[in-house]
């Protein structure tokens, strides 16, 4: 019954969809405006329609119902409950219908919040949101299922395995309950961590996320509405995005740092990879679209950047689904590898097609010429073609010389860590250094003196930190070079929003912290994008210490052995084997204790869980850590001998010292802080507000303009 | 102008600033290193795990996706790290060691293909295509530059203001900013 209630939700939803295209389309053509608002009714029926689906995978899920296939390979009897829930994005069907429920979600808020706004927009904006989630439940319904069932037809062999069908098929049987839960495959355990709860669904509402300023982006062209109304919509939304797009990877890395043991974070591999790519791009947008607000320049530019953005999206999800890479996040190699590239390739065609011919029309015309080479403007296209840079040689590495290398010659290559780091390095420094001095720009120009000036305090700021990192152990001029750019970016951020308090307070004598907060309460987009600024600039530092001076070492110990690493002392006390957890795990764990100059810190237990029950990956490293701001110290067990019937009488170690990898979370923490103040809405202003405004600003005197409206 | 003199009157005390960084970098060199390297776990001779891991790293495993010979905890990857141990043994250099993987696994086990072609391939086509947008980046710059020559808005940036970071002109500046 719940495989039924689930399929039918799922059709009524594909119904649905593709309704809700034709009524908005047909009806702003024919000026039909009961049809348009039948077809956005249409769009906004497909979430609650998707929800029920889901609801009935999770309900399945709970009850433990293995005949429905995706139940069976992604549970087992032992699954404990959290991660049952979880189960439903834990491959690739439960993952599809999910991804289908977000983009749903995402749509329903966007028609609700600018239905009245966008009358011109929005039935184009409801025909592209539905097309593409037509194209996701299209492949959930026909292809991944997550409502097939086993049954046994008349025509099944013994040797062979039972069939799974969307269908009842004539006189099938249902295979028997036990059998089938004896079976059960149970959850691969690399998604058995906190992490997993979250971090994919992070992802998801990040590139989901990015469909709305996309079919925002097409509506203008299709309407050849192209004025600033399609970008003003898209604000928030592109912000949102890349916040949980953000969110994703940062929970991405730190789930890699807990459970593959390798003790990074970040190993460029084609699949996180892919989820950088439209973070890159998006980033990019992000920066550009505040010039065609500003400027009403890059419009075209812009529409290819949210154009490619949304494009990097699908083709991620693509690389990721259809087994064109192999990768420890990759889903199983299935067949919805060619309907995706179909659907990448002609959406970004299409979309391309569609600019072009705007473009050709003249409607994409700058307002404005750019004015000076120094100005904030040419400084962000400089920033915007760096992280093009960057995208284009992450997706060579990743996907271009390994697919050409392939084609061309029949021979499989990967691009590792050398070949990232060789490229992307000089890239993210002039990203970097970009990110400092764009912020002491004007738009319109700047003279090359007045930012010569702006640029001395932070200067000297980072010449002051560096020479402490140089007292601190930082001698290498690789890492003082990296140390320099980046806190450079930062100390441009701080002294930038030091000076905007410093001006408010000289014209309203106010104290720091009120003329702080009405500078955030005037533009919280610029604050709150310093604090990005500054987030980015606390992950620089963690990574190029966690990189640069990561400490690694493996070493076979016999009990009450000590060994010293980078000042640690690391005693091996003995091993517990055979610990039978709740969920059928048999953990074995080693003890360990750590001291540092005689004084004891931590008892670490790395360990390795074993899963009987699982098939495939049946077994997990979990390392025992010691987090302090100054560093890590992550040790993982690799190994034990048996000596004279003594269990663990040896013991080999990989133990790793990660220098202020710390930093790389709290710059994430303090990234997404910035982001949220960022997209808060803006303060509204009172009539009396305004009207003290625009006395301000009729005086000569430029500080008064900067009125708090609250 | 006010600025300028205000800077004048009080000078940077160059030379003491300049003699605490001579002493503080001479007192670096003397400082005992704060990261210490991991000690090399050689013994008699034996060749350490670090050693056969500095080459594992050089390698992904031939067998499981994208992951590094060095990180790997399969059966067949600890025997792969086994034949590097032994290797080394016999005094082959970690590039013979990558070399002889690469011969049987194919270009796939190194970080960036071995065979010439696909090495130049991989490598010079990121910098080609960063040298052509670098050309077409400065040729569109030179033209805002021409453009910018003519323009009115470039002539006042070019008049300077004053030297004080909280100058009308700054406050212009953060006004126009802070218009949403």
């Amino acid at each position: 019954m719940i495989a039924e209630i689930g399929l039918i939700a799922l059709g009524l939803t594909f119904a649905a969809a593709i309704y809700a295209i034709f009524a908005s389309v047909v009806g702003q053509r024919l000026h039909q405006d009961r049809l348009i608002d039948s077809g956005r009714n249409a769009a906004l029926l497909t979430f609650p329609l998707l929800l029920i689906a889901a609801f009935a995978l999770l309900a399945a899920l709970l009850t433990q119902q293995y005949q429905i296939a995706y139940v069976w390979q992604v549970s087992d009897p032992n699954t404990p409950m959290f991660y049952r829930i979880t189960a439903l994005w834990g491959s690739q069907q439960g993952s599809l219908l999910f991804w289908s429920v977000l983009m749903s979600a995402f749509a329903f808020v966007a028609l609700l919040v600018n239905g009245r706004k966008n009358r011109t927009l929005m039935p184009y904006f409801t025909a592209y949101t539905m097309a593409v989630l037509v194209f996701f439940i299209a492949i959930t319904l026909f292809m991944e299922n997550p409502f097939d069932r086993f049954w046994i037809t008349p025509d099944l062999t013994a040797d062979s395995g039972v069939p799974a069908y969307t269908l009842i098929p004539p006189d099938a049987t249902a295979p028997s309950p036990a059998l089938l839960a004896s079976t059960a495959r149970g959850l691969n355990p690399l998604l058995r961590h906190f992490g997993m709860i979250i971090h994919p669904p992070m992802l998801y509402l990040g590139f989901v996320g990015f469909v709305i300023p996309f079919a925002f982006a097409m509506s203008a062209l299709a309407s050849g509405d192209l004025s600033s109304a399609w970008i003003k919509a898209t604000r928030r939304w592109t912000l949102i995005a890349w916040l949980f797009l953000s969110l994703g990877l940062l929970l991405g890395g730190r789930w890699a740092y807990d459970v593959l043991g390798w003790g990074g974070y970040w190993g460029w591999d084609p699949v996180e990879n892919a989820a950088f790519l439209p973070w890159l791009i998006g980033t990019a947008f992000l920066h550009s679209v505040m010039i065609q607000e500003k400027r009403g320049m890059l419009k075209t530019w812009n529409m290819f950047l949210v154009i490619f953005t949304f494009s990097a999206v699908i083709f991620g999800t693509f690389a990721t689904r259809s087994g064109l890479v192999e990768s420890v996040h990759s889903f199983a190699q299935s067949e919805i590898g060619m309907p995706m590239f179909f659907f990448w390739s002609s959406i970004t065609l299409v979309s391309v097609t569609l600019t072009l011919w705007r473009w050709r029309q003249g409607k994409l015309r700058d307002d404005h010429h750019f004015a000076g080479i120094l100005s904030r403007e040419s400084l962000f296209v400089l920033n915007n073609v760096v992280f093009i840079a960057l995208t284009l040689a992450i997706f060579w590495g990743s996907f271009g010389a390994p697919i050409l290398s392939e084609l061309l010659t029949g021979t499989e290559i990967t691009l590792g860590v050398d070949y990232f780091n060789a490229v992307t390095v000089p890239l993210f420094a002039v990203l970097y250094i970009l990110m400092g001095i764009a912020p002491l720009s004007a738009w319109g120009a700047t003279s090359a003196i007045r930012m010569g000036r702006s640029i001395i305090t932070p200067l000297v700021l980072t010449g002051a930190a560096l020479i402490g990192a140089f007292l601190l152990g930082a001698s290498s001029p690789g890492a003082l070079f990296g140390y320099g750019v980046v806190l450079f970016a930062g100390f441009v951020a701080l002294y930038e929003t030091y000076r905007g308090v410093l001006a408010r307070r000289r014209a309203h004598h106010e104290n720091f912290a009120t003329a702080l907060l009405a500078l955030f309460g005037r533009n919280r987009r610029r604050y709150g994008g310093f604090i990005v600024h500054l987030g980015i600039t606390v992950i620089g530092i963690g990574v190029i210490g966690s990189t640069l001076f990561q400490v690694e070492t493996q070493r076979t110990l016999l009990v009450g052995e000590t060994i010293d690493v980078d000042g640690y002392a690391l005693t091996y006390n003995g091993l517990l084997s055979g610990q039978v957890t709740g969920d059928g795990r048999i953990m074995t764990i080693a003890q360990v204790s750590l001291a540092r100059d005689g004084q004891a810190l931590a008892e670490l237990r790395p360990r390795t869980d074993f899963y009987p029950e699982a098939r495939g990956i049946n077994s997990q490293i979990i390392a025992g850590v010691h987090s302090t701001l100054e560093n890590d110290v992550y040790v993982l067990i690799s190994g034990f001998e048996t000596i004279n019937g003594v269990e663990g009488a040896t013991g080999t170690f990989k133990i790793y010292i990660n220098p202020l990898i710390n930093l790389v979370w709290w710059g994430g923490l303090i990234l997404i802080l910035g982001t949220l103040i960022s997209s808060a809405p803006a303060e509204t202003v009172t009539a009396a507000d305004r009207s003290r405004l625009r006395t301000a600003r009729a005086r000569p005197q430029m500080g008064s303009a900067m009125e708090s409206p609250a | 102008m006010n600025s300028l003199r205000r800077i004048s009157l009080r000078p940077i005390p160059f030379r003491p600033v300049l003699a605490l960084i001579v002493i503080l970098f001479f007192l670096r060199t003397l400082n005992v290193p704060m990261r210490v390297c991991a000690q090399d776990a050689a013994i008699d001779g034996v060749i350490s795990y670090d050693e056969v891991n500095a080459v594992a790293k050089e390698l992904y495993c031939p067998v499981c996706p994208n992951e590094l010979l060095s990180d790997c905890q399969t059966q067949a990857c600890i025997q792969w790290k086994t034949e590097i141990s032994d290797q080394l043994a016999v005094g082959q250099s970690p590039q013979q060691i990558i070399d002889s993987f690469v011969r049987r696994y194919g270009d796939r086990v190194a970080h960036v293909p071995q065979d010439p072609f696909l090495r130049a391939l991989s490598l010079v086509t990121p910098f080609a295509v960063a040298l052509v947008a670098l050309i077409i980046g400065a040729r569109t710059f030179l033209r805002w530059g021409r453009l910018a020559r003519r323009s009115p808005i470039a002539a006042d940036a070019k008049h300077d203001i004053s030297a004080n970071p909280i100058d009308n002109d700054y406050r212009a500046r953060l006004e126009r900013d802070l218009e949403n």
